[in-house]
């Protein structure tokens, strides 16, 4: 493998670690839930998004063929990461929020997680 | 036919009788009376040849290794009781298609009748006496059942638990005393141990077992102080009496007696045990039948009677004794047993068997009058009937019997005897049937219809016939049954009506008119009786229990209290010490391996590993946090096996920890978030200590032998050379599960099955509870989500079920020969389901579910057994796998392997395991008030506003 594929591999790399960094010093920086939750969804999408990337990127420079499994992972991540985040997202309305708190849905129809709560 | 079949058929055709009761009770009771015709002419062809003095025999090895042969052999002995058991119980059969109640499961009655007279044909027809053991409990086992027959009634099951205890007990005690007697003889089989006479009574063990084969009989046979039982058992439905309780069952005892006569007897060990509990239990019985106001109870009383006569005849050890034994035998079982009949039919038709509320019958029911009367005269020795002939025979030997010097001793008690059962057998006359003729009957007498009174009429027209032409009617069977009991040569006898004048006629006079005067004597004699102390055998028994039963509630609510960490603390301080000792006495080599660098990916894992686990034990009261970090910890050695090269390691282990972290979540549901402080710090301290030796000492172990070579080649090359040739996979793991080691999965997935049987199970008993209340009532502790099946996770999940489905079984297909298999299929489906749970609810779920997951799993165990049966097919052992190559048009070539079934049956089996454990949440869910949605999710932007759920 020449250098400049390699230096390509490398960077996708680094973008993708680093963005995991970003998102786990986020988790840990943040202070409020919501706001929180922002951190993780970096590192899932960016950070093994570009690890991804960069493994289809060896896989191609390296063997010449094209890697198929680094796009179902990818498939699987961005149908996994919203239903996370947004059951958490939902357990942190129900058990912290109160009704008052939250501004007006726009519809005669209240937050559908607090339907039930008086 | 074969005996082995003869023997088996009864078994065989259990099931049918319960199969076709749904053709009506009729079709039951054929079927029931074809299988006993099948096996009586099955007998009835081998008769002429053992009439002529052959013996049949049938030899098959079945457990050689324990001397355990399904070996057997039909002689004269065998012959009589075959024919009794068959003949008999073809009568029964046909009496109790019209004695049993509309209300009553007959299927089941035909079906726990044919299956005791199978035993019981096993007991008779056995040549091995490790054989004639399983019968001999088989028998006990489907007794129970019978005397039971009646579960609603208390006595009933109190009587069938008694009788199991009994003759259970007595059981024990003659495997004990045969397996003596298998030793001194060298072999076990009867034909070898009847020739070992001399050997058998020389040795020092034949007096204990001696005495524990005759704990088994008398207990089996009603004989003193074991006698209690066999009235108790009255509370059977009559016929069940009448076949068990008078024909067969409680003449194994004497069965076995006369089997081993020609070894046992003639000691004065035998003379004195077995002649004079023969005797005390014919006089307790005879005694105790006379005052029984409940008719069945007086016949039961009258057969413990009547068995103590023969065991005494038995016990007196000449042959000629041994012959009269044999010939009452066989009129017991005809009279008793019409006269049992008879009880039913005036239970039947008059409403009730309590001699104080019957009399007078002889003109409202002339017919039974005179069965009745016949076979009642026949117990009491009344000439021209077939008792009188055994009955005078039996004083004649009684008569020249000395006891301990004594000449008087016997033949006075026996007289006495005698005397007391002619005075019950009028009783039995003059009570039920004579007398004035009453109003207050609890229904109106009649004579019963032909079914009823066939079987009994046929058995009398027997005691009549046998009592005017003995020699002609029973002569040949007598002199062939009494010739194997005696082990050839026969003293002469013959069986006559007129013996001239001896003192067995008179002692036979004296029985009768005494009888008679007895009973003259009657409301005196039950006046006195009333103020002596009452029949206690029944509440020392009960007392006998209650201390047992006590015992073992407190030895085992001392050991096995239900404190988890009680056990955990056994455990730990068992293997301790073992591991002590073991280090302390052996010797580990010397270390022979390098040890190897810490790269830094193991390290991160290890560090991971060790901060969740020291983390559960710091926070373990909060669940929630808990079960997360476990989760942790089961990721962290599925990462381990991947780094080690075991890839289907990792995926068994990764899909296990997510149904387990899935299941156990689920479960957190119900239970409180966190769980209490319990025990002092002490404890705790004392608790921590011997968990971190448990540890630390694992640790060492596992590092020396890491760091020493194998002391043995490991299997593991063995498995490797001939995974591809012997098993036809590549995938050595899977080979070793479906194959090389194939028969422990299968002992595996069927513990997997019970064990989530056994949950189920638990769990219903858990909603019948209290804590099946508190569910229902249980408030959840924060308000309820509006939306817990939110449209996101919903569409998810059913996007991901086809695709999870299509890996398992992708996975499944592979696992021969690349990582995979059912296993993780199994685990892999599951997932894919329980998905479905969580997004859309239990209910929900389980509203679309089409098959029991019980089913499931007995398929997937069922699937499992035939493919290891098909190998016998191919005449290999069992499980035995087979592949070969298959090419079909556009695909590549295949491989199909045998394995493949096997692998399914455990893929279907672990499914319905982890599925029905789900199920079992669900049941959970559903008391705690959850119902089923007719939506999917709650919040649907397709459906109409007024459908939205409020």
């Amino acid at each position: 493998m020449a250098l400049w594929q390699e230096i390509i591999v490398a960077a996708f790399l680094i973008i993708g670690g680093g963005f995991g960094l970003v998102g786990s010093f986020g988790l840990i920086k943040l202070a409020d839930p919501m706001a929180r939750l922002h951190a993780p969804t970096k590192a899932t999408t960016l950070g093994v998004g570009g690890v991804l990337i960069g493994s289809m990127v060896y896989q191609a420079f390296a063997d010449g063929t094209f890697s198929v499994h680094e796009l179902l992972i990818t498939l699987f991540l961005f149908l996994t990461a919203p239903v996370t985040a947004m059951l958490i997202s939902k357990v942190h309305l129900h058990q912290t929020i109160r009704k008052s708190e939250l501004p007006p849905t726009g519809t005669d129809r209240p937050w559908a997680t607090l339907d039930k709560q008086d | 036919m074969p005996l082995i079949l003869i023997a088996l058929l009864p078994f065989l055709g259990a099931v049918l009788p319960a199969l076709m009761i749904r053709a009506g009770r009729t079709a039951s009771a054929w079927s029931a009376g074809a299988v006993t015709l099948a096996a009586l002419t099955g007998i009835l062809a081998h008769a002429p040849a053992v009439l002529r003095g052959e013996i049949i025999f049938y030899q098959l090895d079945w457990v050689p290794i324990l001397g355990l042969n399904a070996n057997f052999m039909l002689d004269g002995l065998g012959l009589l009781f075959s024919l009794l058991i068959l003949g008999i119980g073809l009568l029964i059969i046909i009496y109790a298609r019209f004695y049993l109640d509309r209300d009553d499961p007959m299927g089941q009655f035909y079906c726990y009748l044919l299956l005791f007279q199978g035993a019981m044909l096993g007991i008779v027809l056995s040549d091995n006496i490790l054989l004639l053991i399983v019968f001999w409990e088989l028998t006990s086992l489907s007794s129970f059942l019978l005397i039971g027959y009646w579960k609603h009634l208390p006595e009933g099951r109190q009587g069938a638990r008694m009788a199991l205890t009994v003759t259970g007990m007595g059981g024990l005690a003659l495997i004990g005393g045969m397996l003596l007697l298998g030793d001194i003889a060298g072999s076990h089989d009867l034909s070898v141990i009847l020739q070992s006479r001399d050997v058998i009574q020389a040795s020092p063990l034949y007096v204990p077992a001696l005495i524990l084969i005759l704990i088994g009989v008398f207990t089996k046979s009603a004989q003193f102080p074991f006698h209690f039982w066999l009235p108790q058992a009255m509370a059977a439905p009559t016929p069940v009496s009448a076949y068990l309780h008078s024909a067969t069952m409680v003449k194994a005892g004497l069965f076995l007696m006369a089997r081993l006569w020609p070894v046992l007897s003639g000691t004065p060990e035998w003379f004195y045990i077995v002649a004079t509990t023969g005797l005390i239990t014919m006089l307790t019985g005879a005694i105790g039948a006379l005052f029984k106001n409940d008719l069945k109870a007086l016949l039961a009383y009258s057969t413990v009677s009547q068995l103590g006569l023969i065991t005494m005849l038995l016990g007196f050890g000449t042959k000629m004794a041994a012959v009269v034994a044999v010939f009452h035998i066989l009129n017991h079982a005809t009279f008793k047993a019409a006269l049992f009949l008879t009880a039913g039919i005036i239970d039947h038709e008059a409403g009730t068997r309590d001699i104080r509320r019957l009399g007078g019958l002889r003109h409202l029911m002339p017919l039974t009058f005179l069965i009745g009367t016949l076979a009642a005269f026949s117990m009491a020795g009344v000439p021209f009937l077939n008792g009188f002939l055994s009955k005078e025979m039996m004083l004649e030997e009684a008569a020249h019997t000395v006891w301990a010097g004594s000449h008087l001793f016997i033949p006075v008690l026996v007289t006495l005897g005698s005397l007391v059962s002619a005075a019950y057998s009028f009783r039995f006359i003059a009570h039920v049937f004579l007398g004035p003729r009453r109003s207050d009957y609890p229904h109106r007498p009649h004579d019963p219809g032909f079914g009823l009174w066939a079987a009994p009429a046929l058995l009398v027209a027997l005691v009549v016939l046998i009592g005017v032409l003995p020699a002609l009617i029973a002569g040949p069977l007598v002199a062939i049954t009494s010739s194997a009991v005696t082990g050839g040569d026969l003293p002469y006898f013959s069986l006559r009506i007129w013996h001239g004048v001896t003192p067995a006629l008179g002692m036979s006079l004296i029985a009768l008119v005494g009888g008679a005067v007895l009973l003259a004597a009657f409301v005196p004699l039950d006046r006195l009786r009333a103020s002596l102390p009452q029949d206690t055998a029944k509440a020392i028994f009960d007392g006998l229990i209650a201390v047992a039963v006590r015992l073992a509630r407190g030895l085992t609510a001392g050991l096995h209290n239900g404190v988890m960490s009680r056990y955990a603390l056994a455990f730990a301080l068992t293997v301790l010490t073992a591991a002590i000792f073991a280090w302390a006495t052996g010797a580990a080599g010397p270390a022979t391996r390098a040890l190897t660098p810490v790269p830094p990916l193991p390290l991160i894992g290890w560090v991971l590993l060790v901060a969740a686990t020291v983390t559960i034990v710091l926070t373990h009261h909060n669940r929630l946090l808990a079960l997360i970090l476990i989760g942790i910890a089961g990721l962290i050695v599925s990462v381990t096996f991947v780094y080690f090269s075991a890839p289907d390691l990792a995926l068994t282990q990764a899909t296990v920890e997510v149904v387990t972290i899935i299941l156990l979540l689920l479960a957190l549901n119900f239970l409180p978030r966190g769980s209490p402080r319990e025990g002092s710090t002490a404890r705790h301290v004392r608790d921590a200590l011997i968990a971190i030796a448990v540890g630390a000492g694992a640790a060492a172990l596992t590092f020396v032998v890491q760091t020493t070579d194998f002391a043995f080649d490991p299997i593991s090359a063995y498995h490797l050379a001939n995974s591809k040739t012997g098993g036809g996979g590549y995938n050595v793991v899977n080979v070793i599960l479906v194959d090389f080691r194939g028969f422990d999965t299968y002992g595996e997935i069927i513990v997997l099955g019970i064990a989530a049987l056994v949950i189920h199970a638990l769990a219903e008993s858990l909603l019948e509870s209290p804590v099946g209340a508190r569910l229902a009532r249980r408030a959840p502790d924060k308000g309820e989500s509006g939306d817990p099946h939110p449209l996101l996770m919903v569409v998810a999940t059913r996007v991901i079920m086809p695709i999870a489905l299509l890996v398992g079984v992708f996975i499944f297909l592979r696992g021969h020969n690349a990582p995979g298999g059912g296993f993780i299929a199994g685990l892999i489906v599951a997932i894919a389901l329980l998905m479905q749970y969580m997004a859309s609810g239990y209910d929900w779920a389980v509203s679309r579910q089409r098959f029991p997951y019980h089913g499931l799993i007995a398929i997937g165990i069922l699937t499992a057994t035939l493919t290891g049966v098909a190998s016998w097919i191919a005449g290999y052992p069992f499980l035995t796998s087979s592949y070969g190559y298959f090419t079909i048009a556009p695909l590549e070539t295949f491989e199909l392997a045998t394995a493949m079934g096997f692998d399914l049956g455990v893929f279907l089996c672990v499914l319905g395991a982890v599925m029905l454990a789900l199920d079992t949440i669900s049941r959970l869910a559903h008391r705690a008030g959850e119902r089923p949605s007719p939506y999917a999710m709650d919040v649907d932007p397709s459906r109409p506003q007024s459908a939205q759920r409020v």
